[in-house]
């Protein structure tokens, strides 16, 4: 299609859009374009963030003049972001496109009424930009001006939608990031964290004092936060006025998991709040997280080695992918390493596990997506020893297999019998996490073809970032009872503190973590615990990583690097 | 020059760019491509007459899904797989863009055989960044660039903004016009 005749086009769905005007002026609609308002909305949502119109159909649109592209290329929300707030990267900004910001005139500087009103004119210029109405909104879709007239960048697409779709879509945007999200008020967020009655006490401690000196921190006052929100003075008024102290309540979880859903439903019934911070289960988070995804909750960070693993969930920012993301690295070290041939028989090993079946379900998914053959599955009947006995008929049974062992240290110490039959297995896999201290226990006899998944910082390489967080927790009086935990919840403060900087008084739950999408990768504040945590939109495991090591011949033995921190 | 691009924000609407000739030493590399396979740099780039490549990453916003479905519409138009442009993305994302996230997206954009996307160590991954002068510390600032290979000498022509198929056409017009490139090149 040529680009006069789509400007034709739109120009004519801009005369159509004004005929179809009166329909749009009511503030409370029942039907919007013929539907209810509701199914507008959830059509209108689908648009914006799949770039799927009613229809079904991809929506269509021009960019950079000529480039046609499809909505299931990239959506609305790929540059504005799910809230509609917009984003940066690098030098571009993409403003925002949604109700809280649509609709009034765009000004330099935002202040209270009472401080724009003392103001003499030549300090307070009339807006940037006038508000848009629906039929301007409608307008800059179709044709790309701005309420002035103003031309936009070619950055911006020019969609080719009907009336009834661009009603739809402009519904959609009248509701989005319209109004707070719950569990803010003019003074205090709230936030609760989630604890399961199954975590010991000094577990538990260690994470909720963490977040409590986190919450103290920030309600201190020490640089007069409160007074300076209520009367600072009017040219930092955009600035101070965000300031909310934060609350922490601790929401915790008894009996089994499947009644939690309910018990999480209560606790928000009685007092909603903003988001999670942190929590802990010593089982499968999928109950909380399910909650979250229901209720659009954000939860950052829980100390689980049970995440859901999902490519399209939005709510949980996970550290990582547990033991699944060990699974992952196995499966890909096995494919590229030139210590195992590449068409030796793959044989996993696993007990009836959540760590195990996590392990073995990352394994094989990594492995199916490369092409590679699924293995053999050998599954440990729950109660039986895993002896020398158990070892030798493995290796004879899979003569030079590469063996992964989704196993606890308790039965591995019979493994050495592995060599007792020729030809010895390519190699063994085991992960880190779930034999804990054994590396230093494995016979000497199979270290040379032993691979150790390892999904956290090297020893060697955490000093400083273990002294930083040391040292915090020393001058909050917080004696360390476990270390992991208390790292953690240290870095999610970190984290926390700069997104509801950058968050200022835009208090949208998608908005929150749009934000902390949007920040660089941590290195030195978490550094203890992991090499670096990276984010980016939509990506919801902070921790990419695993590496795969080995132990030397020293005594006691050290690690040893044989992949780097991502195998791909 | 700084390029300020405000979506949605009334600027001049014409895409801005701006190019210029430069010599780039491709490093010598391997890199993981979306199928997994372990590629050469070199010998990629050497495999064509028109090598255009970028640098994006598979969950960016705003750069990347134009400068996609420019190379999208670029292989509509000047074919693809053999004989055809080598389009090559970098990712400037390593650790999150693995073989799938790459296949994902390149599907997403309709990519034809001749379209690699590009990941690995993040090392090799900066060595590249740094040798097309286009490193950036961090994805989140990264540039909307691209680059052109002219012919077999090491000069390549960087693009620096969001440019329009027609004006990348031209540019490779250009090219050939010049004897940089025997590439033919159809509008």
């Amino acid at each position: 299609m040529t680009r006069q005749r789509s400007n034709v086009i739109v120009i004519s769905l801009v005369l159509l859009w004004a005929a179809a005007g009166p329909a749009l002026a009511g503030e409370q609609q029942e039907e919007v374009a013929g539907i209810p308002a509701e199914e507008a909305l959830r059509l209108g949502e689908r648009m914006y963030r799949e770039g799927i119109l009613p229809s079904g159909e991809p929506m269509m649109a021009l960019v950079s003049e000529d480039i046609e592209i499809e909505g299931t290329m990239f959506s609305c929300e790929s540059c504005h972001l799910r809230s509609g707030r917009g984003s940066i990267e690098g030098t571009v900004i993409t403003l925002p496109t949604c109700a809280s910001w649509l609709y009034k005139p765009l000004v330099g500087r935002e202040m209270r009424p009472e401080s724009e009103s003392r103001l003499p004119d030549r300090l307070n210029p009339p807006p940037f930009r006038k508000a848009y109405t629906d039929k301007l909104v409608a307008r800059a879709i179709w044709v790309g001006k701005d309420p002035d007239g103003r031309e936009f960048n070619w950055v911006m697409p020019r969609y080719k939608l009907s009336t009834r779709n661009m009603e739809i879509l402009v519904h959609y945007l009248k509701n989005l990031s319209a109004v707070y999200s719950p569990g803010v008020d003019d003074t205090t967020i709230r936030f609760a964290t989630v604890v399961s009655h199954d975590v010991s006490p000094t577990d538990r401690d260690a994470l909720l004092q963490t977040l409590q000196a986190i919450v103290r921190d920030r309600n201190s006052q020490n640089r007069h936060d409160e007074r300076r929100a209520r009367s600072g003075p009017f040219n930092m008024e955009e600035l101070y006025n965000p300031y909310r102290r934060y609350s922490l309540s601790v929401w915790e979880l008894e009996g089994e998991p499947s009644t939690w859903s309910a018990q999480l439903e209560d606790y928000y019934r009685d007092a909603p709040v903003f988001a999670l911070l942190g929590g802990i289960t010593n089982g499968e988070w999928a109950p909380i997280h399910d909650f979250c995804e229901r209720f659009r909750i954000p939860s950052l960070f829980p100390i689980t080695d049970y995440p859901v693993v999902s490519d399209s969930d939005w709510y949980t920012l996970y550290f990582s992918k547990g033991y699944y993301q060990e699974g992952e690295t196995a499966a890909r070290f096995l494919s590229r390493t030139d210590a195992v041939a590449k068409d030796v028989p793959v044989v996993q090993v696993l007990r009836d596990s959540s760590a195990g079946r996590d392990a073995a379900a990352g394994f094989i998914a990594a492995r199916s997506s490369r092409g590679l053959p699924a293995p053999t599955v050998i599954e440990v009947e729950p109660g039986r020893t895993i002896d020398r006995g158990f070892w030798s008929q493995l290796a004879a049974d899979n003569p030079g297999a590469a063996l992964v062992l989704w196993l606890e240290p308790g039965d591995l110490h019979d493994i050495a019998a592995l060599t007792s039959v020729e030809p010895r297995p390519a190699a063994v896999i085991v992960s880190a996490s779930l034999i804990g201290d054994m590396p230093a226990t494995l016979p000497s006899e199979v270290r040379p073809f032993t691979f150790i998944t390892y999904p956290h910082s090297l020893p060697e390489d955490v000093g400083r970032s273990r002294l930083a967080v040391k040292s915090w927790l020393r001058a909050k009086g917080l004696p360390v009872t476990n270390f992991e935990i208390q790292a953690k919840g240290y870095f999610l403060g970190w984290m926390l503190a700069a997104t509801v900087k950058l968050m200022r008084d835009d208090f949208y739950r998608d908005y929150f973590l749009d934000v902390m999408d949007m920040m660089r990768d941590e290195y030195y504040s978490v550094g203890a615990i992991y090499p670096r945590l990276s984010f980016g939109p939509g990506q919801r495991y902070a921790s990419k990583g695993c590496y795969v090591v080995q132990l030397d011949d020293g005594d006691p033995p050290k690690l040893v690097k044989r992949s780097e921190w991502v195998v791909h | 020059m700084v390029l300020t691009l405000l979506t949605g924000a009334p600027t001049d609407a014409s895409p801005p760019y701006t190019t210029v000739e430069m010599t780039v030493e491709i490093p010598d590399v391997t890199l993981i491509d979306q199928d997994a396979r372990e590629v050469s740099l070199r010998e990629l780039v050497d495999s064509g007459e028109v090598v255009i490549v970028d640098f994006i990453f598979g969950t960016c916003t705003t750069i990347c899904p134009i400068l996609s479905a420019g190379f999208s519409n670029l292989q509509r138009r000047l074919g693809s797989g053999p004989g055809g442009p080598v389009l090559i993305s970098f990712s400037i994302d390593p650790e999150h863009d693995g073989p799938e996230v790459m296949a994902k997206y390149l599907k997403r954009y309709r990519a034809q055989p001749g379209w690699s996307f590009l990941t690995g160590d993040r090392d090799d991954i900066d060595t590249i960044m740094h040798a097309f002068d286009a490193y950036v510390p961090d994805k989140m600032s990264h540039q909307p660039i691209s680059f052109m290979k002219m012919g077999a000498s090491g000069r390549w022509l960087k693009i620096d903004g969001l440019v329009s198929t027609a004006d990348l056409l031209a540019e490779l017009a250009k090219i050939q016009e010049s004897g940089s490139s025997s590439a033919e090149v159809q509008k």
